[in-house]
């Protein structure tokens, strides 16, 4: 499965907007396979916070573990989110 | 030196303003145009320009500061969150024109988290006027953020009850991962900012209480001086010239 994040919005700065996401999400992940893996795609994304992040990305590491991997993460506001919600 | 004259459209770009807003500015004596050539078109004074563009700064501090409690004027003022959010798509789509994406981004996201913490810690909890102040200047290259809201000392008090200075919480909410809104786990949007700062070139001037921090990059150690006015919520000032 892959998760275009763009689908949510280009600007992704806020906690509700990224809990919304989550929840609006919850539908389309529920169908996954039990070992398919979870491609989170940053392509087209402009601004992403660690506050946007930590609703959706956090979750989702929480429920799906290494099956997540994330693609087109060279914009400078991801990889600066990325670097902190690892931390 | 002669005053260059410029064109309301040029100016309505420089202001974040449309030309409609301009014309009724002008009616109402906020900033006057002259008129010039055969049909009387609007034109600006650069000096008027700058001088308004300044004013977002002071108009931000004064309105942080003021033991008045007023709503700031409405092309600068963000009573909700998504007020907040149309209008830093707004700024964002403005920088794009003039600026990389590598700046865009960095610029919109440090300001969207210092935006968007001053909801996430004054929701329903206001003391007087809810929402943000947010105005920006793409040609002195600034964004202005602030808030009437508790301050991050009083933020973080219910987590950390031994702080005791503004100075004290302000350092913290820049360098440790805690969050006000115990039990959530978050806390880590001022790091963010300082993270993203030191590794750019961009400048942050933060002030919370009687606490001032500048932030330029490269500045691994957070230095907090006392500031010379009070202020309760939060006040920011990012500067991305050199991002340019």
């Amino acid at each position: 499965m892959i998760i275009h994040v763009k689908k949510f919005g280009t600007t992704l700065v806020s906690r509700p907007t990224g809990k919304e996401a989550w929840l609006a999400f919850q539908p389309v992940l529920n169908e996954s396979s039990k070992d398919e893996k979870i491609i989170v795609d940053f392509e087209g994304v402009i601004v992403l916070t660690p506050s946007w992040a930590d609703e959706f990305l956090t979750p989702l590491r929480e429920r799906f573990g290494d099956r997540v991997t994330l693609q087109n993460i060279k914009n400078p506001s991801v990889v600066a989110t990325l670097a902190i919600l690892t931390k | 030196m002669q005053d260059t004259l410029i064109s309301i459209g040029n100016a309505a770009q420089l202001l974040n303003v449309s030309i409609d807003t301009l014309r009724r500015w002008d009616i109402s004596g906020r900033l006057q145009s002259i008129r010039s050539g055969p049909r009387g078109h609007r034109y600006y004074r650069q000096s008027d320009i700058d001088q308004y563009i300044e004013e977002a700064r002071l108009l931000a501090r004064d309105w942080a500061e003021s033991p008045h409690a007023l709503e700031p004027k409405s092309d600068m003022y963000c009573q909700t969150r998504d007020v907040f959010q149309a209008r830093l798509e707004t700024f964002q789509s403005k920088l794009r024109h003039v600026a990389p994406l590598q700046t865009v981004s960095l610029v919109t996201a440090v300001a969207g988290e210092i935006g968007n913490n001053s909801f996430d810690h004054n929701l329903g909890n206001w003391p007087d006027i809810s929402g943000i102040f947010f105005s920006y200047s793409l040609r002195s290259k600034y964004v202005v953020l602030a808030d009437r809201g508790q301050g991050i000392l009083a933020t973080l008090k219910r987590v950390r009850p031994e702080l005791t200075q503004a100075s004290e919480a302000l350092k913290v909410s820049f360098t440790e991962t805690i969050s006000g809104r115990f039990p959530e786990t978050r806390g880590n949007g001022l790091k963010f900012v300082r993270s993203v700062i030191i590794d750019n070139p961009l400048t942050l001037s933060f002030q919370t209480g009687d606490a001032h921090l500048y932030l330029k990059q490269k500045d691994n150690t957070i230095v907090v001086n006392k500031a010379k006015t009070y202020l309760r919520g939060c006040f920011a000032i990012i500067g991305f010239e050199d991002l340019l």
